[in-house]
């Protein structure tokens, strides 16, 4: 059976081959991806895609996180300082409904009150970054003025509104950031501002002293209960950050399974394929230039 | 003729036919490395035997005619499977470049999508943060330009492919005008009884050539070849050809017969190729591109709409310039519509620290759009398709390739010169013409003898 007296082109072929095996090993490593563009694997480019839509998400959600902690920690601690100042206002308060307390004391106890009532005033403006976090949604204004004429006889007026805001911290996962001022201080019924001013003007006309008292201790255990929602929404953003970080691992570990290339094979692959380019070049070289016509003479 | 110029005459019809077997022989191996060449096979034959008396007596040998060997089953097989692989193969060149426009998951359009979401979602916590603000413009102006950026690469590939075009009709012209001028002189040489021999050859190689560019079959015919593609247009007709022309049609290169469009009845060879990316997959490409486009920039600003800025004002404005109403071309020209970031619309309820309208802006990354899909589903399956055209055509050239390669390896051991064949072929028309010249020889001196026969009994 007479064969192909030319085998040049089988073997070029064959070279030309094994050239791009070795360059497409070389990218592997030199990516350290398996995925270099679509057509190495189409789903997993496609899956990879996805992949990174998740990434960016859950890394966004991990920042948004750090914000509104921030947020709720600042908000947190304020009404800390309120709690302490009611506090201090509940034992004047007893103070001055004593018996033993004369005139000038009590004087004297309507100034320690009034600087209470501008300290909670001024609590009650705190801003975080620029914005103003008990005014509902109107955070660009101080949510309390100090009006004497407040209708509510508060002493104060709310100029806040009573929208909340809500950042989601995950996939459908929405967390309501702020209780605006109107339902933490000046709540109806509840109004530690209200109390406080009542307060005041019991001890300044000596009169209800006790059930003034029992107002302000009223609206602060009222706060205390409102001042809960802080406590578990940060809980929530913790154990959702936890949540987050193990989500991101996963995450990781599925961009590498998809795209990613283990370099000890990658390795293996190389050295293979150089070898082969080795073998196909020798082969070709080993070829024998001769033909029946050298041998003539 | 008998006795010895008989024996003479014989002797001299060796040397005659050994000295054309040796150039025969010494012509295949000066064309071994000629492409399209078929080797050329000396066909001798014994000359007709003269009766004398009851003796039948030989009278040399006699050279019928010089036969080029060659298979025209396995011509017309390479013929179709080169059309079939430079099909694949100029298509796989053109898929490779679009797919780098889709190579990377961490940047491009996808990254994008998922960095422009992602910034309102930031926006979410401080709505009223001017540097939060303006990186969600920062990042819509980057998400149109590499929609823009994408869009035109895309236009300019389909450009280069309709210069492609003319440049290969140019060829596809030139081709078969020569081949038609070869059949002139083949036919030539037929009509007064020649054998064309490797004017056969030249032909046979420009057609493959020729199926290298465009889908061509030989019909049979009883005069000279008569070449055609597989929908009928004549390309060559004997000794005539007809060229094919190119013209613009809908903003790309179109190829006439005459009046005739035949662009979209090209089935092989690499304009083929070329035509089905130009006119399938580009524009198939570009429309899932125009469709995201504009399906996104739609309901970004629909959802921008349903909120206020921060100038207190609803509907809030668009954050998208609109795109065509029936998106074509929407991904070329996508651009952010303002760059005061005042206008993005966080607030719900008209206040400056108001977050309730991203809600609306955020649910366009998982709402689907008309196509069906998300946003970022949209372009990853994009992605996919794109890639799995790329390597679908891949194997399907490397295959291709395999078939042309073994059909082209039996070609050559029909038709290809064996440097040691002719070697071995040349020792033996040496050594007969050796031979022969030997019995010239010795004729000659019994020519001699027999010539002075008379003088020797003469001289005695």
């Amino acid at each position: 059976m007479r064969v192909n007296p030319d085998p040049m082109p089988d073997l070029l072929a064959a070279l030309s081959q094994t050239e791009l095996e070795e360059q497409q090993a070389e990218l592997q490593i030199s990516t350290g991806k398996s995925v270099n563009v679509p057509s190495d694997n189409p789903t997993a480019a496609a899956l990879l895609v996805e992949n990174n839509d998740q990434a960016t998400f859950t890394s966004g959600y991990l920042q948004s996180i750090s914000s509104v902690q921030g947020q709720l920690s600042t908000a947190s601690s304020t009404l800390s300082s309120v709690s302490s100042a009611l506090q201090q206002a509940l034992s004047l308060g007893v103070e001055a409904a004593n018996d033993t307390v004369n005139a000038s004391d009590q004087a004297a106890i309507v100034v320690q009150l009034q600087a209470i009532q501008s300290q909670l005033v001024s609590l009650a403006n705190t801003t975080y970054e620029g914005n103003y976090i008990f005014a509902g949604t109107a955070t660009n204004t101080a949510p309390y003025v100090v009006n004497p004429n407040d209708p509510s006889g508060s002493g104060v007026t709310y100029n806040g509104n009573t929208d909340v805001n809500q950042v989601a911290i995950g996939n459908g996962y929405n967390l309501t950031v702020n209780v605006p001022g109107s339902q933490l201080f000046s709540a109806n019924g509840n109004s530690v501002f209200l109390a406080i001013n009542n307060l005041i003007q019991a001890v300044q006309n000596n009169s209800g002293i006790g059930t003034a008292v029992n107002a302000v201790s009223a609206a602060s255990s009222y706060l205390s209960a409102q001042t809960v929602f802080y406590g578990n929404a940060t809980d929530q953003t913790q154990s959702e950050t936890t949540y987050l970080n193990a989500a991101q691992l996963q995450i990781s570990q599925q961009q590498n399974t998809l795209g990613g290339v283990d370099m000890a094979a990658a390795a293996t692959n190389l050295s293979q394929a150089q070898t082969d380019s080795q073998a196909a070049l020798a082969a070709i070289g080993k070829l024998s230039q001769d033909s029946l016509f050298n041998f003539l003479t | 003729m008998s006795g010895l110029y008989g024996t003479l005459s014989i002797a001299l019809s060796s040397l005659s036919v050994s000295q054309e077997e040796m150039e025969t022989t010494s012509n295949n191996v000066a064309n071994a490395n000629t492409p399209g060449y078929s080797r050329e096979v000396p066909d001798v034959t014994t000359g007709d035997p003269v009766e004398i008396g009851s003796l039948s007596v030989g009278t040399g040998v006699v050279l019928q005619k010089i036969e080029s060997l060659r298979d025209p089953m396995l011509l017309i097989q390479i013929n179709q499977a080169t059309q079939q692989n430079s099909s694949l193969n100029s298509a796989l060149t053109q898929l490779q470049q679009i797919q780098t426009q889709f190579a990377s998951d961490s940047s491009g359009i996808g990254a994008d999508i998922s960095n422009f979401f992602n910034s309102l979602q930031q926006l979410s916590s401080d709505p009223s943060d001017p540097t939060l603000r303006q990186g969600v413009l920062t990042a819509a102006d980057t998400l149109a330009t590499d929609f823009n950026t994408t869009a035109q690469n895309l236009k300019t590939q389909s450009g280069n492919i309709d210069q492609n075009v003319v440049q290969s009709v140019a060829q596809v012209n030139s081709l078969t005008s020569q081949i038609a001028s070869v059949d002139e002189q083949i036919s030539n040489l037929q009509s007064v009884n020649k054998d064309p021999g490797s004017l056969v050859d030249q032909q046979n190689n420009l057609i493959q050539q020729l199926s290298g560019l465009i889908d061509v079959q030989v019909i049979p015919s009883g005069q000279g070849i008569t070449l055609a593609t597989s929908n009928g247009t004549t390309l060559v007709s004997g000794s005539q050809s007809y060229a094919l022309t190119t013209a613009a049609s809908g903003g790309v290169q179109h190829i006439f017969s005459g009046s005739q469009d035949i662009t979209g009845s090209l089935t092989g060879g690499s304009l083929a190729g070329l035509i089905q990316v130009r006119d399938q997959e580009i524009p198939s490409i570009s429309s899932s591109l125009d469709q995201l486009a504009a399906g996104l920039a739609t309901s970004v600003n629909a959802a921008n709409n349903e909120g206020y800025n921060l100038y207190g004002t609803k509907p809030a404005g668009n954050l998208f310039v609109p795109p065509p109403a029936n998106g074509v071309g929407a991904a070329a020209t996508l651009t952010v519509a303002t760059t005061d970031p005042s206008v993005i619309s966080a607030s719900s309820d008209g206040t400056t620290g108001s977050n309730g309208n991203l809600a609306n802006l955020l649910a366009v990354a998982t709402t689907a759009l008309a196509n069906g899909q998300t946003p970022i589903d949209s372009y990853s399956t994009l992605v996919g398709e794109v890639g799995s055209a790329t390597s679908n055509t891949s194997a399907d050239a490397d295959s291709s390739g395999l078939i042309l390669q073994q059909l082209q390896d039996q070609n050559g051991s029909v038709s290809g010169v064996s440097l040691n064949e002719e070697a071995s072929n040349l020792i033996e028309y040496q050594n007969a013409y050796q031979a022969a010249a030997h019995v010239v020889s010795t004729i000659n001196l019994l020519l001699l003898d027999a010539v002075n026969l008379g003088l020797d009994a003469a001289e005695e």
